[in-house]
Parts: C-alpha cells; structure tokens; sequence
C-alpha cells in the first residue's frame, strides 16, 4: 500500500506499516486465497461459462476436494474476509487515513502535469488500491446474493438474473487476481523491497 | 481411497465428469490430504453457518414469485443420485407418521383433492445453477396439520421410493411454498422431475428437495442419518 512518502529515509527504522495494516494484509492474504480457491472448486462444479461440459480448473487451483468441501472452505473463509474488510474500513476512517491511502485530485494532477516519475508511481498506485474496494464489496454483495436468493431476491434482480449474478460473482475473481499483480509491481516499484517486506513483517518484533 | 465421498455411484454421469478433470496427482492432493482439514473447516464453521441462516430465515414469509413467462423450461437439469424407480400409482399411498396423533396413509387422489398451491419460483442446485420452475402441489404444512403433530415434534424426514432420504426442520416444512408437487409447468409431473409427488419449496437448495417421496416421518430428534447428500458432508440447513 502507498504510505511510503518521499520524505521518510530509508534508513529510518521504524516500520513503515502500521501494525493494524499488517493484520489486515495478512489476514486479507489468506482468507482471500481461500475464498479464491474455494471458489473455483464450486465452480468446478457447474463452471459459469458453458455448465457442466464447460472449461473446468485444474486440480492444484482449487480447495476442497469436492463441492461440499469447498463450500465448507468458502463458508468459513466468507466471515473471516468480510469482517477484515469492514474493521479496517471502520480504523481508516477513524484515524482518518482514508484521506491519504486512496486516490484524490492531487493524483490525477501529478499524472496528468507532474514531473516526478516516483510521485507517478504512487499516483498509480492509490488509483489501484482504490479500485479494488468496490471490486471486493462487488464480490461480498454478489455473494449473499447467490448465498440467500430466497432472503435478498432483490440483489438478483439487481443483476437482471441468475446467471447474471452468476457471472458478476466470478468475474471478481480476474479482478482480484490482476490487482494482486498489479498491487505488488507498484509496491516494488514505489518502495522496493523494503516496503513490501514492511507490509507482511518487516520489524514487526 | 482417495476418491471423493460420493465414489458409491462411480458410474453416474457427475463422478465421469469429475474423473476425467482430475489427474491422479491431484486426485490424492486433495482427495486424501486435503479430506481431514476439508471436514475440520465444515465442522468448526457449519453450527455457525446454521445459526446465520436460520436468524435470516423468515419462516412464514413468502418468497416473491414470478410471472409464468419467466419460467426457464429448458434449466431445469435432472440430478438423480441413484435410479428412477418405478410406482404403481393405484396401490401407491402417501404415509405421515412418526410423533403423530393422526397417521395418514393417503392416495394420490386424495392428495390431488387437497388445497392446491400454485407458484412460480426460482429452484437453485447446489452446483450453483438454477432454473425459474412453476410447481402445483398440497402446501407440506397443511398435511402436518391433519397429522397432528405431538408437541416435541421438531424435525420431519421424507423417504423415498429410491431410497433417497432427508431430513428438514419443522420451520421449514411448515413455509407456505413448501410443497409436495404434482405438477411442473404446467403440466403433471414427469416421473424424472419426482412423480407422482416430490418436494418443492424456494427456501431449499435443491438437493433437500427430494423426488418420489412415499413418506413424511415427524420427530422430535434427528437421527445419525440425516440426509443422504448430508451424511456425505453436505450442509444440512440449507436454506436459501
């Protein structure tokens, strides 16, 4: 994530990540990759794209074991991730740092006009970061969707219908996948290794 | 072994299709090592699964229908675990018992001269189609009225002619979509889709909805067995 600013020396020894953030990439980490694998598992069983006769993920993808095993995966993993995403939500807005973690018009401006390749790097950076908020609540709301369609028809209908929401839900998963990438390019980019390693550990003791 | 749980039909047309995406490394990666946590992840998880869903659960509070010209005739896939077996409908009879005051045995004309309810609903399987299915049929809770169920009664099991069986709690039988249908689109029944009576109800995933039940037992607890998808670590609940 984009904390890292050009005033901070490098030779500074402080972590440049808070200890919330840290909690929060991690436990983001895992319980995502579990949602992601999990995910594919129950797509397996009827993938979206072409029913059962369609494309199936190999096996080393996938978490599970079968259907029933991956909803169990999927089950469990859903609270974990929701939760995570809804208590660092509520600490950045209270410590108020939404105001420098996500992209502002001073971004724009210095992609647009600026001259400082590193500012650029960190522009890019929050545009990516906050596009994937939407992204991961489009992901959770599509979800309950297709969780409880009896209890919240409405989400469906918000989709037009089944297979719609269907295919909204999974096309999260690229989504997902491409900002990972893309997120840990930047991070490198912008602050190299010693920001990437400050965000999973870094003088945490 | 390390195939998965529902290897005791290897032939059926799921478990080919299953087979022939796996290959036999991954086949013992996440049959037999991934099996133990895969059970572990359910088991800490489901009681907390069930409590969400039962909290969200509305237990008489009708699921908005559809018109019938959104019904999808062609979604609705045919998922059989076993056979289609075959019932004499004139010595066929319809059994409430269990924890009863008033057991039944009914036929099916009987049956048919109950209220009737019709709906257009949304049917979605485990395997995360779904198909928009008219179904007509006696509403399940107007059967349990006649059978007076005993105060303790909790939980009703429905057995097949197949040897399919499953277990519900008394909430959900008692929803007023929840119905044993004779009718789909329409039309009567085709004995693929569960005739001369199977279970329909949009609060369900469609594995709690079985087909050609011959019998409706009340009780107060549930049983080791629960269901047969269940025994083999499907979640019971299943509600939608």
């Amino acid at each position: 994530m984009s904390s890292a600013t050009p005033s901070q020396s490098p030779s500074r020894l402080r972590s440049l990540q808070s200890l919330p953030a840290k909690i929060f990439h991690w436990v983001n980490v895992v319980s995502l990759t579990i949602m992601l694998m999990s995910g594919l598992q129950i797509y397996n069983a009827n993938p979206v794209f072409g029913g059962r006769e369609g494309w199936h993920f190999p096996p080393f993808l996938l978490l599970g074991g079968w259907l029933a095993g991956g909803r169990h995966w999927h089950f469990a993993a859903m609270g974990i991730f929701s939760l995570n995403l809804l208590w660092y939500g509520l600490y950045i807005l209270a410590t108020r740092r939404w105001r420098h973690r996500f992209v502002g018009s001073n971004d724009l401006r210095a992609l647009q006009i600026g001259k400082n390749p590193k500012r650029k790097i960190y522009a890019w950076h929050r545009i990516v970061y906050t596009a994937i908020i939407p992204i991961l609540l489009l992901a959770i709301f599509t979800g309950i969707g297709m969780y409880k369609p009896a209890q919240f028809p409405w989400i469906v209908d918000c989709f037009g219908d089944w297979f719609a929401l269907r295919v909204v839900h999974f096309a999260t998963v690229p989504m997902v996948f491409l900002f990972a990438i893309v997120h840990s390019l930047l991070a490198l980019k912008a602050g190299g290794e010693r920001l990437v390693n400050s965000m999973f550990w870094d003088e945490m003791l | 072994m390390s195939l998965p749980p529902n290897s005791a039909n290897p032939l059926s047309r799921r478990n080919l299709l299953r087979l022939a995406g796996y290959s036999a490394g991954g086949m013992l990666l996440t049959g037999a090592s991934l099996t133990l946590l895969e059970n572990l992840a359910g088991r800490a998880t489901e009681p907390l699964n069930q409590k969400l869903e039962e909290l969200l659960f509305q237990s008489q509070t009708p699921v908005p229908e559809f018109p019938v010209s959104a019904i999808e005739p062609e979604k609705l896939i045919v998922n059989t675990y076993g056979f289609t077996p075959e019932i004499d409908l004139t010595s066929f009879r319809l059994t409430v018992d269990g924890e009863v005051g008033n057991p039944l045995a009914l036929d099916l004309v009987t049956v048919q001269r109950m209220p009737r309810k019709s709906m257009v609903i949304r049917h979605v399987c485990v395997e995360g189609w779904a198909a928009i299915v008219q179904w007509a049929g006696v509403p399940l809770r107007d059967l349990i009225q006649l059978a007076q169920p005993k105060p303790g009664v909790r939980y009703a099991y429905f057995f097949s002619a197949d040897g399919y069986y499953e277990s519900w709690d008394l909430a959900s039988c008692l929803h007023p979509q929840t119905v044993l249908a004779y009718e789909k689109n329409g039309a009567p029944l085709p004995i693929e889709n569960g005739a001369p009576l199977r279970l329909a109800s949009p609060i369900k995933l469609g594995y709690k909805l079985s087909k050609w039940v011959t019998r409706v037992t009340l009780v107060s607890q549930l049983r080791s067995r629960r269901g047969y998808w269940e025994d083999q670590s499907y979640e019971w609940f299943a509600g939608l």
